[in-house]
């Protein structure tokens, strides 16, 4: 079941990797009394006579599905806290999901493990390109894997050396974006 | 971002590699389609991969992979040698854990978790 903000994340970028995407984004962003994820895809999308149904819980294009309540329930939390979500198609293929949500409200599922669930999802998917921004009203910190596999070459993003670069670069982020709970 | 960390770490995997005397050791392959993600296939991804730091495997490499037709075991795991693949079935976080410390790290399966094995021809690399 999803309980924080880090597994409807997960949720977002599995489905982008099913997607068949080659590039991912990744947003997480602290403007005012909101907190506003975005992920952006350059997959399959789903197709328009899908889009209207995406938020409906009851609906799956997925066979013998045991999930689907994944976006349903993004949308739910978000608007439960005053906020938004909304599923888009990009122009030139890819989807676009953004959900924002009310910083104090007391219903906004809390951040959870933002680091812990992104570093196996980038660096198990070597085929991938990732950008993750984590930003506040002062400025944006990002990471591009494309960058740091320039600088890598041909070592595995799973090489246990590159996995705590990662989680620390990852934490750094969290940190400089003020992306922490009673902040 | 810390680049020159990136290029220390690039040097002493090549350095390991020259070692070693060849690409990787083992790949370890998850199944995370969504029936996988269901059955827990998040938490046994995170358990191999803490696993995979928390003993320094340098020689490992780690990826994932969609649905493999076997909904009704997953979380699915294979382990790719040389010589062969071996492929678990309901792997959860416990299970994972074991996976890496008796097989991947001394070579001894899981035979109650094993839902197949099979030979593959020596002279392809592991991936």
């Amino acid at each position: 079941m999803i309980e924080d903000l880090a597994m409807h994340l997960a949720d977002l970028v599995e489905n982008s990797l099913r997607a068949g995407a080659r590039h991912i984004s990744v947003a997480l962003r602290r403007h005012g009394d909101w907190l506003e994820m975005e992920v952006c895809d350059d997959g399959c999308g789903i197709a328009d006579r899908d889009l209207p149904r995406a938020v409906d819980p009851f609906y799956t294009t997925k066979p013998r599905s045991a999930i689907g309540l994944g976006l349903p329930l993004l949308a739910q939390t978000a608007e439960g806290t005053g906020g938004t979500c909304s599923i888009a198609r990009r122009t030139g293929g890819g989807m676009r999901v953004v959900a924002r949500w009310g910083w104090e409200h007391p219903d906004r599922p809390p951040l959870g493990d933002i680091v812990g669930t992104l570093v196996p999802l980038i660096a198990t998917s070597p085929e991938v390109e990732f950008t993750v921004e984590l930003g506040d009203d002062r400025g944006t910190w990002r990471l591009r894997t494309g960058e740091v596999r320039e600088h890598l070459g041909e070592v595995p993003f799973t090489h246990p050396d590159v996995l705590r670069f990662l989680e620390s670069a990852l934490q750094e982020g969290i940190d400089t974006a003020r992306m922490k709970e009673g902040e | 971002m810390r680049l020159d960390e990136l290029r220390k770490i690039r040097e002493r995997a090549a350095a390991e590699l020259r070692l070693r005397g060849g690409a990787s050791r083992i790949k370890i392959v998850v199944g995370m389609g969504t029936s996988g993600i269901a059955a827990g296939a998040r938490q046994t991804l995170r358990a191999i991969l803490d696993e995979v730091t928390r003993r320094d495997l340098r020689d490992v490499v780690v990826t994932q992979t969609g649905e493999k037709g076997l909904a009704a075991q997953e979380p699915i795991v294979e382990v790719h040698e040389p010589m062969r693949i071996t492929i678990y079935g309901e792997v959860d976080e416990g299970v994972a854990r074991r996976i890496v410390a008796e097989h991947v790290v001394n070579g001894r399966p899981l035979s109650e978790h094993v839902v197949e094995s099979r030979e593959v021809p020596g002279d392809q690399p592991p991936h």
